[in-house]
């Protein structure tokens, strides 16, 4: 065996020691994502609203909560300090927990944001102008994923990471209420099909930025770091 | 294994005088014969505990006194004099008697009060046995 | 010339309220050193620096010849190392831990990790929150010895534990080094522990290394003698001399480079040497650490 492959190896390791650990959490948030479409389905305006917040948050569970337990917890219960006499280095370590972090929140996300598209595809529980909206409603605890577990990552400390997790969750209703501001965005959801207007693109696309970034800020701001443990 | 060793915390003496002196015990006793290998430096310090520079120490030191032979590669044995045994004890003794000595001069004692307490101690340990 | 598996040289780390002043330190093939000093010496520091975990401001850090930190990641396949505060996973049992490393290590010896849970009282279904102190000191080592590395760095092992224990520990160390290649760094503010199994020595203190060396040569240049010093006779200065207390008629001389000439000079001056002691480690660490402080002071 050459040193390369026993080095992706390693890799490979914490990445399956990750799913080891938050497995049970993400099928249980996955679970309660799923019954929140349920309850959408049965109709009336109140299993929409109640369904529809449901839904929402199980997203930011799972989205807030791998990163906080993942890798804080791994920080302050010294697990961090077992994991690096391993033979990984510690940008190694943060390609791992980045990769490993990212693959958990996208099985539920891509699942339940799927799952959701395809029930108002299908069945018609919004008008398909709602698509857009829906999409960048999605992408949101997406960006707040990325936050914390960059905040948590390159601060490495509980305050910051519970502060960004407290600044998102209360931001998420501010940042829908300004969306609902931007001309062509709100208006359109109503319509029988998506309207793909230039609103609505740069928001996804503006979105998306922001993952982008704020990961690869993370990975270039760990790789400046001299001291760890 | 070698069960009979055993490094005392409390015996003031430096590990290395300690191993020397089981050494020699082990072969004044007749344990170890003449020519006969003993364990190896590494196999010792394992069954010791101790660390390998101590033993390695030891042997040095046993060997600079002809009691026991370390070929490169072949480990070490019991040096081939014959009497060996013998000349241990005697060497014991030997130790024995000076220490007495020394102690007996700081006391103030002469050679020949010496030799009197001595024969007292002899009369002494003779009536312990017959009792 | 024999191989070194550690070699850190001019090695110096600036933090706020600690610095490491450029330490030299080697430690060859197939011998344990033993790493002493009070708490806060920097011990930890040194380690993590040769870990790659901590990078030196200054200085050249060779690990098993692989230049530090650069080469941590091929250096740790053959490094392991424990310290006290690492933690093993809660919620997972001894048995998960033992196959995470298995599935890492190819060096992986499942047959010796049978062995050491044996030898240590530990099994395999037991959570590592279970475990008490000492079991888990024996988990996270049994996970280390059992992969056979060639270089074994472990930060106070022996710390915290029950003197059966201890021994357990200290026994698996010196079996270790029933292998000639295989070489072991380990601090301890046990005195005990490193008189007993190690073969070099040494000592830090607020950052700097005050020795380091053969512990036989070592302990064998340490003396403490008592001498009677009669009236009006004034003990010379000789070299080699850290301590003098003195008190009427009695002296007590501490030597950290005594040789019989040192006795034979005392009786010259007049004073009678009445014994001459050996110091153990934990004596000579006191003594030397309250010597190389006031030597800095002045």
């Amino acid at each position: 065996m050459n040193s390369t492959d026993m080095k992706d190896s390693a890799v490979k390791h914490l990445v399956l020691k990750d799913w080891r650990l938050n497995r049970m959490q993400i099928f249980l948030s996955m679970a309660a994502g799923v019954l929140a479409l349920g309850v959408i389905q049965r109709g009336g305006e109140t299993a929409f609203v109640v369904g529809g917040v449901w839904f929402f948050m199980s997203l930011i569970l799972v989205g807030h909560m791998l990163p906080l337990v993942g890798i804080l917890n791994e920080r302050k219960k010294q697990n961090l300090a077992f994991l690096m006499s391993l033979p990984v280095s510690f940008l190694q370590y943060t390609t791992a927990k980045l990769l490993s972090t990212l693959g958990m929140f996208l099985i539920p996300w891509l699942t339940l944001v799927s799952a959701g598209l395809w029930l108002i595809e299908s069945r018609g529980i919004l008008p398909r102008g709602a698509i857009p909206m829906a999409l960048i409603l999605a992408f949101m605890p997406f960006v707040g994923f990325s936050l914390i577990t960059g905040a948590v990552l390159v601060s490495e400390s509980e305050g910051w990471g519970i502060a960004v997790n407290v600044a998102c969750s209360s931001s998420y209703a501010l940042v829908w209420y300004f969306l609902g501001k931007i001309p062509g965005l709100m208006s359109n959801a109503m319509a029988p099909s998506p309207v793909w207007n230039s609103a609505a693109r740069n928001v996804l696309e503006c979105e998306f930025g922001l993952v982008v970034a704020i990961l690869g800020l993370t990975f270039y701001l760990q790789s400046k770091k001299k001291d760890f443990v | 294994m070698n069960g009979a060793f055993a490094i005392s915390q409390s015996d003031k003496r430096a590990m290395y005088l300690q191993i020397m002196e089981q050494v020699k015990q082990r072969i004044a006793v007749g344990d170890w014969t003449e020519g006969q290998t003993i364990p190896s430096i590494r196999q010792l310090a394992v069954d010791l505990e101790v660390s390998v520079i101590t033993v390695k120490r030891a042997y040095l030191e046993l060997e600079r006194e002809g009691i026991i032979v370390t070929q490169q590669g072949k480990g070490s044995r019991v040096a081939s004099t014959p009497g060996l045994g013998a000349r241990l004890r005697e060497q014991e003794l030997v130790q024995h008697l000076d220490s007495a000595l020394r102690i007996a001069a700081q006391l103030g004692i002469r050679p020949d009060e010496l030799e009197e307490r001595l024969r007292e101690a002899g009369d002494r340990l003779a009536e312990k046995e017959t009792i | 010339m024999t191989d070194l598996a550690i070699e850190l040289s001019g090695v110096g780390k600036e933090y706020r309220f600690f610095s490491l002043d450029k330490i030299h330190l080697q430690v060859p093939e197939g011998q344990i050193m033993g790493l002493i000093g009070p708490n806060g010496a920097g011990k930890s520091t040194t380690i993590r620096i040769l870990m790659g975990l901590v990078h030196q401001d200054c200085g050249e850090v060779r690990v098993l010849g692989h230049s530090m930190p650069a080469g941590q990641v091929a250096a740790k396949w053959d490094i392991g190392f424990a310290s006290e505060d690492m933690r093993l996973y809660d919620g997972l049992t001894l048995g998960w831990h033992m196959n995470f490393m298995r599935s890492i290590y190819p060096k992986w010896d499942a047959a010796y990790a049978q062995v050491l849970l044996k030898r240590f009282g530990l099994r395999q279904e037991q959570k590592i929150k279970g475990l008490s102190h000492g079991q888990r000191v024996k988990a996270m080592l049994l996970l280390v010895f059992a992969r056979k590395p060639k270089l074994l760095v472990l930060d106070e092992p022996t710390t915290g534990l029950d003197p059966v224990a201890r021994h357990e520990i200290l026994r698996e160390l010196t079996n270790v080094m029933a292998d000639e290649g295989r070489s072991v760094l380990f601090s301890s503010h046990n005195t005990q522990d490193v008189e007993q199994i190690s073969d070099q020595i040494t000592f830090i203190d607020r950052g700097r290394i005050i020795d380091s060396m053969d512990k036989e040569l070592y302990l064998d240049r340490w003396r403490r003698l008592r001498l009677e010093v009669p009236f009006g006779v004034q003990l010379p200065a000789l070299p080699g001399i850290i301590g003098i207390r003195q008190d009427g008629r009695m002296a007590i001389v501490t030597a950290n480079a005594f040789a019989p000439d040192l006795a034979n000079a005392y009786e010259r001056s007049g004073a009678r040497v009445q014994r001459i002691e050996n110091m153990t480690l934990e004596e000579i660490f006191v003594a030397n650490v309250e010597h190389s402080r006031e030597e800095v002071e002045v």
